[in-house]
This record gives structure tokens, sequence and C-alpha cells, in this order.
């Protein structure tokens, strides 16, 4: 049964972000990231809100990475979340922002081995574990917090290359596969295939979930002048493999990037093509993304999450999906369940 | 005038329509961030019992768009066709 999540970013004003998410949880969504960047407002403060005007839809980072938080941190945070609303609790990590993280002089280094570690620490964290650890990248001597927590928060890695889709499903309970292309999930599986064998999982017992970049409106041309920023950090911070699969060069990805680190915001979306948008976006009429929905499914995927910019007006976006875009799912889900 | 009365003046068949263009000015303005935390507050626990179309959720919405966005508001109630409302409001 497919599974709608939201992202929302705290570039917003906080009760803009929370209004937002009762909003969602009122249309039956059923979960909520939010995104993790240091010049945003702080993830956790704005999930800790989130927390208090909801009642059941899911929450969590998506994605929090372990360069700017020690996964300690994460785990401290999350289980501090699942004590003010327990069992709704999720937790998205995953390398983080390259354009970001190169702001302040990060390298994501060693990500696989990064990524298994801090999955590792956060599961044990939050179960309650008095954890010791000599990993490549992380020591712990003995860590344990000082409050009960009740195990049991899934983990969802953010992943997009081979190498760490095969290990967000062998190490993951869900992945979210940063992509709104239906070839980028089915290939995606492939690899996902591979870490659920390594890990003796059916492909049953992981989420995929498409983290697509997402624009809906009446107007084409509305939703996509919305969706250009998005679609420009999309393809600034790429894999080189999934650039070359979508013939876009290296080049032009750097060129945008540097714009982008630079605040040159018209250089930066100036270069977006509509190829970049129908590659890295489901972006058009309800009528439009209803169809690119389905082929998502169709292919794989189990939780469609509808990301940054949602449309040109949140409010009315967010009434437009679940008004014509989820009963074409949800009605053909209940009579298959009947 | 107490915004309590001016509310009063608007019929309850309108409270949906006038509370869906509050909103809207509330949320899309580009003086959003006028809006004081504690009124923020108040207007998100309406929204979330559903009572941003009553009497009590249009008070502190309109107060909220009065405060950000005057202009948009006037226009809006005129749209509305409220003029008694507007003219209340302009004098106070």
């Amino acid at each position: 049964m497919v599974e709608f999540g939201i992202e929302f970013v705290p570039r917003d004003l906080y009760w803009k972000t929370t209004f937002y998410a009762i909003q969602a949880e009122k249309n039956g969504f059923n979960t909520l990231w939010i995104t993790d960047h240091f010049n945003n407002r702080n993830v956790y403060v704005s999930l800790a809100i989130v927390s208090a005007y909801t009642e059941k839809i899911k929450f969590g980072p998506g994605v929090t990475n372990p360069y700017m938080a020690h996964p300690i941190v994460t785990a401290q945070a999350v289980s501090t979340l699942n004590e003010i609303a327990p069992g709704r609790v999720v937790c998205g990590l995953g390398v983080g922002d390259r354009t970001t993280l190169e702001m302040v002089n990060l390298k994501p280094s060693k990500p696989l081995a990064t990524i298994r570690e801090s999955v590792r620490i956060i599961r044990a964290i939050t179960s309650g574990e008095n954890l010791k650890m000599e990993g490549k990248i992380f020591s712990i001597s003995g860590a344990k917090l000082n409050f009960k927590t009740t195990s049991g928060i899934p983990i969802f890695v953010g992943a997009q290359g081979p190498k760490m889709l095969a290990l967000a499903a062998e190490v993951g309970d869900g992945i979210l596969i940063n992509a709104s292309h239906p070839n980028d999930i089915e290939k995606a599986i492939e690899f996902i295939n591979i870490g659920v064998d390594k890990a003796s999982k059916r492909l049953t017992d992981v989420e995929i979930a498409a983290y697509t970049s997402f624009c809906v409106a009446k107007d084409q041309k509305k939703a996509e002048k919305a969706v250009v920023p998005v679609v420009a950090y999309i393809v600034a911070g790429c894999p080189e493999s999934i650039l070359q699969k979508h013939n876009i060069s290296m080049d032009t990805a750097t060129k945008i990037r540097q714009a982008i680190i630079q605040s040159k915001w018209k250089e930066a979306f100036s270069q977006i093509t509509d190829e970049m948008i129908e590659a890295f976006s489901i972006c058009g009429s309800p009528e439009i993304v209803t169809e690119k929905i389905s082929k998502l499914i169709r292919v794989g995927t189990t939780q469609l999450v509808a990301g940054s910019p949602i449309g040109p007006n949140i409010r009315k976006s967010i009434n437009m999906i679940a008004a014509e875009v989820f009963p074409h799912f949800r009605e053909k889900e209940d009579k298959q369940y009947a | 005038m107490a915004l309590e009365k001016i509310v009063r003046k608007i019929p309850s068949s309108s409270w949906e329509i006038t509370s869906e263009k509050l909103i809207d000015i509330v949320l899309n303005s580009p003086d959003a961030k006028k809006m004081p935390s504690g009124l923020a507050k108040t207007i998100l626990y309406y929204w979330q019992r559903d009572q941003l179309a009553t009497e009590i959720g249009l008070q502190r919405l309109l107060e909220a768009s009065v405060m950000i966005d005057p202009d948009k508001t006037i226009a809006v109630l005129k749209e509305l066709g409220f003029e008694e409302l507007v003219t209340v409001l302009e004098s106070s």
C-alpha cells in the first residue's frame, strides 16, 4: 500500500511550516519530513513544535547528516522527539547536501563507512543500549542516554549512488531515494536488491521512498517556474553517474553549484532546462503528477515524498494533492483490498 | 471598535470564504514576519481544531491580516462585500 510523505524546508517562518504540517495531517499525508541545513531553522526545534500541533502524522529529519551532527546527537534528538510523540518518529539520515557542507568546509569523506557506523550508533542509542564501538570513523568508549527510550525508531537512509543504495537497503528500515524519474527508481531497486540480499532481508522488508522534488499547480508554467530553484540544487549536488544518465555534463553541474555557493541565483537558475526539470522533478498539473506518481509506484515505490517546493502556493497545492491526486491511488487501494 | 464586534458583522454563511482569504494573506504576505509569535501560536491552536472559520478564529485571523497587510485585508473585505466592516476598520 503506497504511503504519501511531504517535505518542508524550515526556511519559512516556524509557524508557516507548522501550519502546513497541520494541513498535511488533516489531508491524509502519512509522513512529514523536515530538511536539515545549518542555514535554515533548526530541524529538531521545528519538529518539536510540529509534534505539539499534530496527533498522528509520522515525522522526522529528512535528512540529517553525520558530518554536521554527530550521530550520537541525532540519536539523542530523535529519542527526545519520540518521548513527545511516541511511535511517530522516523529518522532520515544521509551524507548531506554537498553545497551547504562546502560552505563550512566540510567534506563528506568515506560516506559508506560513515553512514554504516552512524546507523549502528543511532539504532543502538535509540534502543537504550550502552554502546561501545571502535569503528573506522567513530569511536565510542561507552555511551547511553540518561532517559528511557522506546526502541523502534525507523531509520531511513538517503541514497542516490549504487553503493549507498545497497548499503541503505542493508542497514536501513527504508531508503529515501533522491529521484523523481521512474528509470532512476527502477535502476535504484536493482542495487537495493543487492543490499537486502546481503542482510538476508526481503525487498518488502524495506520501505522504498521516492523523495521527489514535487510541484503541482493548475498552470503548468507556474509549476515549472516554482520548481527551478530546487532542481538547481539537485543538479548541483548530483553524482556524475546520475547526471550522465540524463545527459547533463559535470561541467554544467559544477557551474550551477558555484553560482549557488556565490548566491548568484539568476546565473544558477538560468541554466536549468526543461530536460532537467523532467529528470529531477514531478512537476505539472494534478493530472500530470498523478500519471508520474503512477509510474513511480509501478516500478516499486512504496512511499511517495512530495518534496520542496510542493507548489507555487503551498496551501493550495496541498489541498490539490488531497482532492485531485490521492483519490486515484487510495480508491484503487480500497477496491484492491476490499 | 473591538475585533469581536467587527467579526460579528460577518454573516456566518461567509465565515468559510473569509477565513480562506485571510489565511492566504497571512501565509503569503512578504511581511508575514510581522506576526507576533503569540498570535501565530493562537492561530495554529485554532487551525488544529478546525476553528479558523468560527467567530473566534476569524477574530485572530483578522487581527493578523490587518497587522501584516492592512491594504490587502481591506481589499479582500471589499471584494466580499463587507463595506460597513471596511469603514469601521479604516476609522479605527
